[in-house]
């Protein structure tokens, strides 16, 4: 069985974006959260193998989300997503123990790059 | 990847977002400092530009990431927001919201932005502290791979391998297409760092962090592991093309020449994402896009489910069977609650319409120097998804009228000893199978005479029938073809289509528009409209075999009036009810049915439908009864037939036509 993965993002369209990528190439989607709140709920509900975390989102954010889910589990792997110009958060986000970042608009192999290597 | 399939989804997430941004324009426009807006308007502008990037619309990408850079200025307090600000946010939203038209009906976003974008681009840049100077640093990216070590680095490195480390250059290849390249970069530096010290960087760690290199750096890194290691540790890092690693040793110092240049940690700036907490506005609950369509064909299915209900409901009546009465009395009250429920599927706030407003309404009175303060009152109030849809423009063409006729320039007003902020309010409620929309403004009121002047002017009435007009008459004049009070044709209102196009629009909704006035204290327009348009309640009468529903809300009553109290007004069949003179309309004559059966009785009954003030009477065989029944479009073939506006089907599996009253009357 692929490995489990959580997708975090406020935007169901990027959600949606995402499960295809990780879906075609052998990876199980096991939740999605629309916010960084949930997604910490979700993460202790699921256990995810990886989780893929937007940055901007109402309410928590990803950074936060990533913060808290680290103390959780030091061991979590967080994959942060971004877009253009985001450098500052994207540094942030690495230093609070994010794995890897990957950049919107996705780009299908970037992306599975990311997450094979961050599982690998 | 094929995105086709996302564009719904992207289109419906892309008007939320634009709503929300004009929203919170709307907001911060007023509470100009308020950073949780900027916040707000911030993380939508965000999402809708990682969306739009997605899709392929670069030239909205381009756009909202303008936006973006301006506003993230805004949000660090290196600028103040301005009415430039906010006057040229409010216009890229607008070609925004045009570029998003244009991709619902097939087009791209190929509209021109540039004008747009340059005009973002010089606010952020003009008062930016952090413009970039385009020509700092040399020419990166072909640079010197060499290091220039100063003294101070010397001793250092020296020291360095005499204690047993070793020093690595090291240097790394990115891929070409990587985005934030800087960050990649800074992944790089967090990973060395496990493994040493980084002592220089070159090209420099500040332009890094600018972006300002092209495909490589190289890093000077004092370490105890080998070098298989940390090239293995920087290559486990995504998007890094190639990791080319030497040992620096004590000769190669020896040769380095001097220069001076400091080396800086990264900075790991702070951005300061904890302190602004956007309160949630919407609670996000679970919720599933349905397609209307689906809607429509389930609503379909169920009305086929009822018409077989029907059938039982009447075989039960035959038969008597207790135990098939009793399974039969419960399916219809199952039915009727599944009606409901189906109905309030289709049922939409009328925020979707509204939401729009405050937006407008601020663009008319900056236009027209008018202050105007708009209150909406009821926006949760719900109705069906078509008449939503076609609500809108009538309600915009209203609400113009009111800022643009209505309210009073600010000086006038302060005249006549009313606050110089006018107020619009709009206001939505459910009252029986309707909902009322009212738009009250407290301008000037509509002039009787002036009305009525016009009115001969353009020939819609003559000077003689003026007299006995009520106040509701003169303000209905309004609403007749070809009327236009205003002196001078405006920008806002007044291009030549007048509220006779509003209350068409309405009418064929099922609805009515009326109008109320005060001199010198304002208006109201209220619009009538029904709750659904896909159930009515109508009256089924019977004309020889064939059956026909009217709709209720035309009927004003029915009567039976003996044969020879008809009379005849120039070869026209009228009667004489309640002292008014009614014509006659046979439907047996106007749809031609055939005679079936031999009509002797001495009483003709008789439906009483309306058009506005007209009153017509519809002669049918006999009355049927009330019923709900659900409207059936007749397919585009016919969609022309005269006075028929649909068709239903009955409990016992009979076709009935709907009558549309409003065109036997003229």
């Amino acid at each position: 069985m692929g490995k489990s993965i959580l997708v975090v993002d406020d935007a169901a369209f990027m959600r949606m974006m995402i499960k295809e990528i990780l879906t075609k190439n052998g990876y199980e989607v096991v939740g999605e959260a629309g916010d960084g709140a949930e997604a910490i709920e979700k993460y202790k509900e699921l256990k995810p193998d990886l989780v893929t975390m937007d940055i901007t989102m109402p309410e928590k954010d990803g950074i936060e989300a990533l913060k808290e889910i680290k103390q959780l589990d030091p061991n979590a792997k967080v994959i942060m997503c971004s877009a253009m110009g985001q450098q500052a958060m994207v540094i942030d986000a690495i230093t609070a123990g994010a794995k890897d970042f990957i950049v919107k608009p996705f780009q299908a192999d970037r992306v599975i790059e990311a997450i094979s290597k961050a599982l690998g | 990847m094929d995105m086709s399939q996302y564009l719904d989804i992207f289109l419906d997430e892309a008007k939320e977002h634009l709503q929300n941004l004009n929203e919170q324009m709307l907001l911060l426009e007023r509470d100009i400092n308020n950073l949780d807006i900027v916040n707000e308007i911030f993380r939508s502008a965000h999402t809708l530009k990682g969306t739009s990037a997605t899709m392929g619309f670069n030239n909205m990408a381009t756009l909202t990431h303008e936006m973006e850079n301006l506003l993230d200025l805004v949000r660090n307090h290196k600028m103040k927001v301005d009415s430039r600000i906010i006057d040229t946010i409010f216009s890229s939203l607008d070609i925004l919201d045009q570029m998003v038209i244009s991709i619902s009906n097939g087009g791209d976003d190929s509209l021109d932005a540039t004008e747009m974008i340059n005009s973002l681009r010089s606010i952020s840049s003009g008062e930016s502290a952090e413009g970039k100077d385009q020509n700092s640093s040399s020419a990166l990216g072909n640079g010197r791979e060499d290091f220039l070590f100063d003294e101070y680095d010397r001793t250092i490195l020296k020291q360095s391998i005499e204690s047993g480390y070793s020093v690595y250059k090291i240097l790394v290849t990115i891929e070409a297409e990587t985005i934030l390249k800087s960050a990649r970069a800074f992944m790089v530096f967090h990973e060395l760092e496990k493994y040493g010290e980084i002592i220089k960087a070159n090209p420099p760690v500040e332009d890094l962090e600018k972006e300002d290199f092209g495909d490589h750096f190289s890093i000077i890194l004092i370490s105890k592991n080998q070098l298989e290691q940390v090239k293995e540790a920087v290559m486990s890092i995504s998007e890094i093309l190639d990791v080319n690693i030497s040992t620096v040793t004590k000769k190669d110092l020896e040769l380095e020449t001097e220069d001076s240049k400091d080396i800086k940690k990264i900075e790991e700036k702070s951005q300061n994402n904890n302190s602004t907490k956007i309160q949630a506005n919407k609670v996000s609950g679970k919720m599933v896009r349905v397609d209307i369509e689906r809607l429509d064909e389930l609503m379909n299915l169920f009305s086929e489910l009822v018409i077989d209900k029907g059938r039982l409901d009447a075989l039960a009546n035959d038969l008597r069977n207790p135990i098939l009465t009793d399974i039969v009395e419960h399916m219809s009250r199952i039915s009727s609650s599944l009606q409901t429920n189906i109905l309030n599927l289709r049922m939409v706030p009328i925020e979707q319409v509204f939401n729009r407003f405050p937006r407008m309404i601020r663009d008319l009175s900056k236009e027209l120097n008018k202050k105007v303060n708009l209150s909406i009152i009821g926006a949760d109030t719900e109705l069906d998804r078509t008449v939503i849809d076609e609500i809108g423009d009538p309600l915009v063409h209203i609400l113009r009228n009111a800022v643009d006729h209505g309210l009073e320039s600010v000086e006038d007003r302060v005249k006549n000893n009313k606050p110089e902020t006018g107020e619009i309010i709009l206001k939505a409620y459910h009252s029986g199978n309707f909902i009322f929309i009212e738009i009250t403004d407290d301008g000037k009121g509509i002039n009787r005479e002036k009305v009525i002047n016009k009115a001969i002017e353009k020939g819609l009435i003559t000077p003689e029938s003026t007299i006995n007009l009520t106040e509701k008459q003169v303000y209905e004049l309004l609403l007749k073809p070809g009327f236009s009070t205003a002196e001078r044709v405006s920008d806002i209102s007044g291009r030549g289509v007048g509220l006779d196009v509003v209350k068409s629009k309405i009418e064929s909704l099922g609805g009515f528009i009326s109008i109320d006035s005060k001199l010198g204290k304002g208006t109201t327009f209220t619009i009538q409209l029904p709750l659904t348009l896909s159930i009515i309640s109508s009256m089924l009468v019977q004309v020889q075999e064939e059956k026909y529903a009217i709709p209720l809300s035309s009927i004003i009553e029915t009567a039976i009036v003996k044969k020879d109290e008809i009379l005849y007004v120039q070869n026209q069949e009228v009667i004489n009810f309640r002292g008014k003179i009614v014509p006659l309309v046979s439907l047996k004559k106007v749809f031609d049915v055939p005679n079936s059966t031999n009509d002797d009785s001495d009483e003709v009954a008789i439906v009483l439908v309306r058009k506005r003030e007209k009153v017509a009477g519809l002669v049918v065989d006999s009355f049927i009864g009330q019923q709900e029944i659900v409207l059936k479009s007749l397919g585009t073939y016919l969609s022309q037939v005269f006075a028929i506006s649909g068709a239903t089907i009955l409990g016992d599996g009979q076709v009935a036509l709907i009558l549309d009253t409003n065109a036997l009357i003229k």
